[in-house]
Parts: structure tokens; C-alpha cells; sequence
């Protein structure tokens, strides 16, 4: 039981089947591919959601240097929560307001440390310094120190993370 | 430069020959709608191995992050609820069309020879099938699938001599836990897709080797082309199918329970609805009788399934000529009693879990953890020493919780030895509270609102009564149910009885509650539940 599968299809009904196959089983594949790849590559392209939290209390900040603190961040990881630990350091500005800057180097992520003789940060590892801004004065950091959003409410500072 | 690529490309595969051999089969005249329903399994199990790897991205087969992980998926992910929804409908529907599919091949009497294995591999692709059900209920890690996966391995372990043996193997020891996840999760992900592949393979080259079988009732005319004839028609079943899949999984999200919880005694297994068959007939079975419903049944059935192109070789393929009328009417008695079985068995499903809808003790574990006084959210609050309540997963065992909120400064069980001197900030009961509280926290439960002038009795009844009686769906079943008490008692006998119950009933079990409770507690509770009618 042979058939002669190129025979002549004088209507054009073959072509007509063969598309509409292609057409449906095609566009079935697309939803299924569709659902899945957008589930599977949405968590790659999802925005990281800032909120405030509380750093300090306002008593707790030295008047002329920055201050240490270490911030406890609850960070979503997936489907856990994980906690970051950050030390970012806070200065009273003129005016009454805050400046919060991170304490990681720019450079390759070690943490500076501040010294209050030479009013700098320094970075231990490759030398990198800091001026009270967070502006690079030495070293190889090719940016300054990340400044953090921050405000004062009522007697404590609040941060954006 | 499309072509020129393409003849290159089979100047070097011979892929046109291939595609050539699998779409020019001829099939026989008359070969209608009834014989697209292979290729709607086919569709199925491709979604189902698509969808399957998505979930896969996601899915942690541990006993503490299973759960998560599926919450996370349906509530954060984009498209991940609809995913899910597509692999668990798909579940349903492939049994289904696997058993239609199965029917007709047996109405059409196709087993007989020489297809006897075309319908042996059919058969094993039927069983690889329902075992990827049963594995792939547990995964989720809710009530459901811990309460039901450990009635499929009760049921293993009642097979005379080797129960106990595969029973265990099965769990991968004494106890329903993390290796019981590991072993259901590979066999579901890696063990049950090989074999399905491999009889998938077989099933088709066997089919392609002895061709379709075509009409019972052989037919003039020239032979049809697979492709594009046989196709489109394949074609349009299938995305109807498919289209009714995608509603399903669109309207009816996939569901998920509260998460597994080995302490509760309460919980009424239930099986998915192609099982309930079987569930219910245990249920006539009692007993040292228990076997027959479990082993011997299916036993048959499945054996007779594959003895059947052995007892009925044809040729005759009419079901309801002489020789095959006892056939048909084996399968239509089993059939039936199947369908009866299920109808009776969906008759008492239970109630689908809304963690929003809040019963006394999570509501009494909620007071207790975010109320006021002796609270959780004295460390549990955002820039705390400790994780908010909401933040905090509940990752840890029982056992570790039971410790930690009897004395919240034990973070490290078993290091700190417990003052028998001190009392623990939580006693049991509402230690229980708290637990059930976290739970619904979770499943992704919204904080409850509870009236005020009822709070305190409320907790009352979620830490002390639901111990021994149920209400509003919490509860044990050592006492009477107390959702609709009112009816049966007025406010003065509730009162009566709660404060000494041996005044109503002479020698009861119930505790004396008068001397644990205030009288104006007590009159508030007794007004309560009077007003539960």
C-alpha cells in the first residue's frame, strides 16, 4: 500500500492543510514556549524594589567624623530571605541633615575604613582613598563611594536600601 | 539562500528522506477522528515535559523550601501560577485522554495480533503515566500531598511479604521526610521521563512497523496520506484540547494547601481524583481485607489488561461480535464500577483550603504573636534582632519552633538546657496557636481583623477548647464539634459546664476549667458560644 505523496493537487488542498497544520501547531508551541520561557527569564529583568529603613538613632552619630554602622538588611532571594550585612557611614551635614555613604570601595569591593587623622577613607587592599564625600583622591577606584538615600526622621535616620 | 541552506543541510543529514518516511505513511481508507486520540497524548506529554522544566527552575525538593519555592513561583513569578496551572490540569487531562485513547484502541479491537506489544508499550506508557502522578503529588509539600503520599505508601506497605521492604524503600526509611522528597522528586524529573521516552519511541516505531489498524470494518478507496489528511484532523483535536487545557489552568489556578504538617491528626487524606476510585473502594475493604481493594483489583485489572491480546487474537475486531462480547462486557462492568467508585468518592471532598479564611487558633496565634503583652514582634519587627514575623519563613522544624517560642531566647536548641523553675513565655497551647498562625502566614495569608470586645475570648477558645473540640474548622475530635454549640445549649449551660463539668455530665474528661479561667472569662465564652447557633 504505497501512495504517491507528490501528486498533483490541482485545488490546492494540500497546500491549503499543510499550512493551516503548520499554522495551529505552530501557534500552539508559541503559547506553550511563551508561558514557560516568560516564567522561566521574568526573574532575570525584575526591578530591585528600594525601601527605607531605620539605620541609627540620631544620638548615636559622633558630631565630627563619620560613623560605622552596620545596616541588617532582609533581602529576598528567590523564594528565601537571606541577610545582607552592610556598613555604610553616616556624617551629620550642616543644616541638619545626613550623609550616608557605603562603605565598599568601588574599586574591587573591599570595605574602606575611616581614618580621622587623615579625614579619609582608605581602602586597605590596593590603596584606593576617600575624601569625606565619598570623592576618589587616590588609588584605583574608578568612582566614588555609593551615597546612600537618607533622611532624618524624627530622632532617627532613615536610609534607602 | 533559505534553499540553497536547506539542500545543503540535507545533502549532509538526509533529513527530507526522514521527514519524508515519517509523513507519507499511507494509512488505510476510512481512517476517521476516532484515530487522532494518540496524538492528543502526544501533545500532552510535550506540555507536560515543557512545563515541567519550568517548574524544574524553581523547584527545591527539601522539606523546608519545597513549599516556598511553589509559593514563590504562583505569587512572584510572572506566568508562574499560569505554568503551574498548565502541569497540573495537564495531569488530569493526559490520564483522560490516555484512557480514551485506550478505550478506543480496545473498542477497535487494534491489540489483537500482530500489535500485541504496540498495546504492551501502551500499557506501560498508561502506568509510567499514573506514577508520574503519584510522584508528582507529593512535591508541592502541602497537607494534601504529605497526607496523601502517606496513604500510597501504607497502601504499598499492607502487600503481603514485601511491604514493609517497599515501604521503606519508598520513604528511604522509617519516616516520611527528606529523602522520601529526594527519591519521589527523581523518579519523578529523571526515572519516569526516561522510561516514558524510551516506550514513547517504541510505541510509535511499533506502531509505524504493523501500520494503523484502521476501521473495524475495512473500506473501499485509495489509501490516505498521513500528511496533510490524517494530520489536520489531528490537528484540530488538538487545539481543542489544548485550548480547554489552557482555560482550565487560565480559570482554575492549580491549588495549593497549607503546608505539610506531620503533627496534625486531623487531616483527611485525599487522593487525586483518578485514585478515588481506589480510595473509596478501601473504604469497603476493612481490615485483613484491606489487600483486596489495594492489591488484588488492580491486580486484575491491569492483568487482564495485558493478558487480553493473548486471550483475544482476532481477527474479528467488531466489540460486540461473539468473540469478543465477553471482552466488551468486562470492560464496560470494570469501567462502570470505576465511575460509580469516583462519583461516590468526590461525593465527600473536602472543603478547598482558603488560608484566608481564619479559625480560632490561627486567629489565637495571631493575638499571641503580633498582640500586645508577651509578643513575637518585641524581636521580630524590621530593623530588629530578628527577622519581621512575616519575613520569617518558618524554615526551621517543629521541634526547634516548639523550643524557641516556649523560650524565646533559645535560638539554639538542645545547647541550653530548659530551667524547670522558670515558666516558658508560651505554654503549649498556645505555643500550637502560634504554629497554626505561622502556617496561614505562609500560605500567604492576610492578617485577620478580629473585634476587640471578642478577642480574648476567642483565644481562649483557639489555645484551650480546640485541644479536644473543633469550631469553625480548628480543632480535635476528642470532644463534641462547638461551631454550632448555641443550638444545642443556652449561655447558663455552657457556663455550667465549662466551669465544672462534672456538674452536668457526673464523671466527665473534660478539665475544670473554673479554676483556670476567670468567672467573667468564663461568661464571655459561654456567651460566645450561645450566640453560635
Amino acid at each position: 500500500m504505497r501512495i504517491d505523496a507528490s501528486a498533483a493537487d490541482p485545488h490546492g488542498r494540500r497546500t491549503f492543510l499543510s499550512r493551516t497544520v503548520v499554522a495551529v501547531q505552530a501557534a500552539i508551541a508559541a503559547v506553550v514556549t511563551c508561558v514557560v520561557g516568560g516564567a522561566a527569564l521574568a526573574p532575570s529583568f525584575s526591578a530591585h524594589r528600594r525601601r527605607w529603613q531605620r539605620a541609627a538613632a540620631l544620638s548615636e552619630l559622633d558630631d565630627a567624623s563619620p560613623t560605622p554602622i552596620t545596616l541588617r538588611l532582609i533581602r529576598q532571594d528567590g523564594y528565601r530571605q537571606v541577610v545582607d550585612r552592610r556598613v555604610v557611614y553616616i556624617q551629620r551635614e550642616a543644616g541638619g541633615g545626613v550623609r550616608v555613604l557605603d562603605s565598599t570601595c568601588t574599586h574591587l569591593g573591599c570595605r574602606t575604613r575611616y581614618d580621622a587623622q587623615a579625614q579619609r577613607f582608605l581602602c586597605p587592599c590596593h590603596g584606593g582613598a576617600y575624601d569625606l564625600d565619598g570623592r576618589v583622591l587616590d588609588g584605583p577606584p574608578p568612582a566614588p563611594l555609593r551615597r546612600l538615600e537618607a533622611r532624618v526622621d524624627g530622632t532617627d535616620v532613615v536610609v534607602q536600601v | 539562500m533559505l534553499a540553497l541552506l536547506l539542500d545543503w543541510l540535507d545533502s549532509r543529514t538526509g533529513y527530507r528522506a526522514l521527514l519524508s518516511h515519517a509523513l507519507d505513511e499511507p494509512l488505510p481508507p476510512g481512517t476517521g477522528w476516532a484515530f487522532t486520540t494518540g496524538s492528543v497524548v502526544a501533545l500532552l506529554l510535550g506540555c507536560q515535559v515543557l512545563t515541567g522544566i519550568g517548574l524544574a527552575m524553581y523547584y527545591v525538593p527539601s522539606p523546608s523550601l519545597a513549599y516556598d519555592s511553589l509559593r514563590y513561583l504562583m505569587t512572584e513569578v510572572p506566568l508562574g501560577a499560569l505554568m503551574r496551572g498548565l502541569h497540573y490540569w495537564g495531569a488530569s487531562f493526559i490520564v483522560i485522554a490516555a484512557v480514551v485513547h485506550l478505550l478506543r484502541v480496545f473498542l477497535s479491537g487494534a491489540y489483537q495480533a500482530p500489535r500485541e506489544m504496540t498495546w504492551i508499550t501502551g500499557l506501560v506508557l498508561l502506568l509510567v503515566i499514573l506514577g508520574f502522578s503519584l510522584s508528582g503529588y507529593l512535591l508541592p509539600w502541602d497537607q494534601k500531598a504529605y497526607w496523601a503520599t502517606t496513604v500510597t505508601i501504607s497502601v504499598a506497605e499492607s502487600s503481603p511479604i514485601v511491604g514493609p521492604f517497599l515501604a521503606d524503600v519508598l520513604r528511604g526509611g522509617q519516616q516520611l521526610g527528606s529523602l522520601t522528597l529526594g527519591r519521589w522528586f527523581t523518579a519523578h524529573v529523571f526515572l519516569l521521563p526516561g522510561v516514558l521516552i524510551l516506550f514513547v519511541v517504541a510505541h510509535i516505531l511499533l506502531m509505524r512497523r504493523h501500520g494503523i489498524s484502521g476501521p473495524i470494518d475495512p473500506q473501499p478507496g485509495a489509501p490516505i496520506p498521513f500528511y496533510p489528511f490524517h494530520v489536520i484532523k489531528d490537528t484540530v483535536v488538538m487545539a481543542a484540547v489544548f485550548a480547554a487545557l489552557f482555560t482550565a489552568a487560565v480559570f482554575l489556578p492549580a491549588h495549593l494547601d497549607e503546608i505539610a504538617n506531620p503533627a496534625d491528626a486531623n487531616y483527611v487524606p485525599r487522593p487525586e481524583w483518578y485514585f478515588l476510585s481506589l480510595f473509596q473502594l478501601l473504604k469497603y475493604f476493612p481490615g485483613p481485607l484491606e489487600v483486596v481493594a489495594t492489591q488484588v483489583v488492580p491486580g486484575l485489572i491491569v492483568g487482564g489488561m495485558f493478558a487480553l491480546p493473548f486471550l483475544d487474537r482476532g481477527p474479528v475486531r467488531h466489540p460486540w461480535a461473539p468473540s469478543r462480547r465477553v471482552f466488551t462486557l468486562v470492560v464496560v462492568a470494570v469501567g462502570t464500577g470505576i465511575v460509580t467508585l469516583t462519583a461516590l468518592g468526590l461525593r465527600d471532598a473536602p472543603v478547598r483550603f482558603d488560608p484566608n479564611v481564619w479559625g480560632p487558633q490561627s486567629i489565637a496565634g495571631y493575638l499571641a504573636a503580633e498582640g500586645d503583652g508577651n509578643s513575637c514582634v518585641r524581636c521580630h519587627v524590621d530593623g530588629g534582632p530578628a527577622s519581621p514575623i512575616r519575613a520569617t519563613r518558618m524554615s526551621r522544624d517543629e521541634g526547634w519552633m516548639t523550643f524557641h517560642l516556649g523560650d524565646p531566647t533559645a535560638i539554639a536548641p538542645g545547647a541550653k538546657v530548659v530551667d524547670p523553675n522558670v515558666e516558658p513565655m508560651l505554654d503549649d497551647d498556645t505555643v500550637r496557636s502560634v504554629m497554626a498562625y505561622l502556617r496561614r502566614v505562609r500560605a500567604g495569608a492576610e492578617p485577620p481583623t478580629v473585634d476587640p470586645a471578642t478577642s480574648a475570648t476567642v483565644r481562649t477558645i483557639g489555645t484551650r477548647c480546640v485541644a479536644c473540640h473543633r469550631f469553625q474548622g480548628d480543632g480535635g475530635e476528642t470532644g463534641p464539634d462547638l461551631t454550632h454549640v448555641g443550638a444545642r445549649r443556652d449561655a447558663a449551660a455552657i457556663r455550667r459546664i465549662v466551669n465544672d463539668p462534672n456538674d452536668e455530665y457526673g464523671d466527665s474528661m473534660m478539665p475544670i476549667y473554673g479554676s483556670r479561667l476567670t468567672p467573667a472569662e468564663i461568661a464571655a465564652l459561654a456567651a460566645f458560644l450561645a450566640a453560635h447557633k
